[in-house]
């Protein structure tokens, strides 16, 4: 028996509406502010100058967007490979089941609850040049002759803030994995062992199609949750050293904050909120497959 | 894979030796960051760095709490922290609730606007954000930062709520109607009850994003008096970048509510965030 008490369509369309009102509204809002110029003076009234398509093409025409537009591509990838491959590998280790495995796994949680801030700022320590420690353990490793210019150098901002931005997510790609694998029946496992598949085949064979769904599921969500990354990145290098580590939300915000063209950072926003959107797409088409299944 | 032999001590506890390990190595960050603020300014730069502080200190700590104002900071952390909590608590309990028991397309249509809404950063909605609260007066202000964040944790609280609101059994709220009670009485004195542990989590979980929240409190508040601990944080790494010892004591008094609320609930986090996800 199904309930049609009335109250219950207003308890499913309140926090939709909510969500309406404070992000929908926005981004439309965010639409009608890249057509036009908005500055500190004109704030406060939406008949502002009607500029057209130039708040896109002046993006495009800078050569700083088109390079943050491939950082904010390798940044993405970096941490889809990253956190998925990663993620995969610990959460196949803590299928073995010993004293303390699930008390362990969820320790590691520990990194992803943290704010982000802080964790930009902790690794920003751990990579600092001189008195930093991964300097010193890559040197007393004899890995290093010199201390590496992590975040001061353009060629090595990127792969840092990859390395502290894979650390922060990968916990909870892993338990999403890690849910993901216990839902594979043993008896595959064990036909698969009387065949005389070995470890490496087993997980080929095996493991690897049963979870291959909710792989892509996750790399979804890391795609979506890499797109969003700003505190990391803020505390870290600030889009530094000459915009190596620069993308597009941090690109949209600094338009609009350090150089109050809101109109600007307006449009730019727009190029990432369409990508946003299209992998969004994606997530829940396949979020709502596994579902119906 | 069950164990073959029972070997001796070594090999039967290997795996768990080399996991202890990997996570240790794995957190040594948070590690860091704690030790730290236990170093002087003097050790903070010794070469090499101690990885144990030869003379631990408080000098740090006392620092952040008498000339930093941390609990100004941390008040208002919290301030920001838990009216979002409150809001993103029963928003997504009512929601869970009705996308539980309504058996049409539109919670379907519900729960997709949901997700596809959540999905836009921060950042880029700090633009738009900016200006509609600037244009009605609501900039630099505490409620504010509690509207733009309390969008935050909506539709993972909407995610992992929906399938617990449906475990509990119909016949509990049947039961309860017979006895002359409305939907709303019935939600709030069966549902809810029984709900409590999950609506703990989402609670645990919302309060500690809101409470590391930084984008919207960076945007939206000017004045000292109102920021969070996040905005402390930041300014302080820019203004002195080489007391190491002293940021990583505010970074470890900030961040001590959310890794104690963290051990407390840890099972408890885990299999939410997993039951959520799976469905």
């Amino acid at each position: 028996m199904s309930e049609r008490s009335p109250l219950l369509y207003v308890f499913l369309l309140v926090p939709v509406g909510y969500l309406v009102s404070l992000i929908g509204f926005p981004i439309l809002y965010n639409l009608v502010m890249s057509l036009q110029e908005v500055n500190l003076g004109n704030i406060d009234t939406l008949w502002r100058p009607f500029l057209g398509l130039q708040n896109y093409r002046d993006a495009l025409a800078d050569p700083t967007f088109r390079k943050v537009f491939v950082n904010t591509l390798v940044f993405v990838s970096a941490n889809v490979i990253g956190q998925v491959g990663i993620g995969c590998l610990v959460a196949v280790a803590f299928t073995r089941d010993f004293a303390g495995a699930h008390f362990l796994r969820g320790l590691l949680l520990a990194a992803w609850l943290l704010p982000a801030l802080v964790v930009g700022t902790v690794w920003k320590w751990l990579f600092a040049t001189q008195s930093g420690v991964i300097n010193y353990f890559l040197a007393s490793l004899g890995l290093i002759a010199s201390p590496v210019h992590w975040l001061s150098d353009p060629s090595m901002a990127m792969t840092a803030l990859n390395i502290a931005h894979i650390w922060f997510g990968m916990p909870f790609s892993m338990i999403l994995i890690a849910a993901a694998l216990t839902s594979i029946p043993d008896e595959l496992y064990e036909a698969a062992a009387l065949d005389g598949a070995g470890v490496l085949a087993r997980f080929r064979f095996v493991t690897l199609p049963a979870i291959s769904p909710a792989l892509l599921a996750v790399a979804c969500l890391v795609t979506i949750s890499s797109l969003r990354a700003f505190d990391v990145i803020f505390a870290m290098t600030h889009g530094g050293p000459l915009d190596s580590t620069n993308v597009l939300p941090l690109f949209s915000y600094q338009a609009s904050f350090q150089d109050f063209d809101f109109g600007h950072g307006a449009a730019i926003g727009m190029f990432a909120f369409v990508i946003v959107f299209a992998v969004a797409l994606l997530y829940v088409r396949l979020a709502y497959r596994e579902q119906e299944l | 894979m069950r164990h073959r032999a029972p070997p001796g001590w070594a090999a039967r506890h290997w795996p768990a030796l080399i996991a202890w390990a990997g996570v240790a190595i794995y957190l040594f960050p948070i590690y860091w960051m704690i030790v730290s603020g236990f170093k002087t300014q003097a050790e903070i730069f010794a070469d090499p760095p101690t990885l144990i502080p030869h003379d631990p200190t408080l000098e740090a700590f006392h620092y952040v709490l008498v000339r930093e104002n941390i609990l100004r900071y941390l008040r208002n952390s919290v301030m920001i922290a838990l009216p979002v909590t409150v809001i993103t608590v029963c928003l997504a309990a009512i929601g869970a609730y009705a996308m539980s028991r309504l058996r049409t397309r539109l919670v379907d249509a519900a729960l997709i606007a949901v997700l596809l809404l959540q999905v836009f950063p921060e950042a880029l909605l700090a633009t738009p954000v900016f200006i509609i609260f600037k244009s009605i007066g609501l900039v630099n202000t505490i409620p504010a930062v509690v509207l733009a964040t309390s969008t935050r944790s909506l539709a993972f609280a909407l995610v992992i709520l929906r399938p617990m609101f449906r475990q509990v059994p119909i016949e509990l709220e049947e039961a309860s109607r017979v006895d002359g009670c409305t939907t709303l009485q019935t939600f709030l004195q069966i549902v809810v009850p029984l709900m409590r542990v999950p609506l703990m989590v989402v609670a645990a979980i919302t309060f500690a994003q809101a409470y590391g929240q930084f984008v919207y409190p960076l945007t939206l508040l000017s004045s000292h008096e109102l920021q969070p601990g996040t905005v402390g944080i930041y300014g302080f790494i820019g203004a002195e970048v080489s007391d190491w010892h002293r940021v990583m004591a505010f970074a470890s008094l900030f961040v001590l509510p959310i890794l104690a609320l963290f051990l407390l609930l840890q099972n408890k986090i885990v299999s939410g965030i997993t039951a959520g996800a799976l469905k």
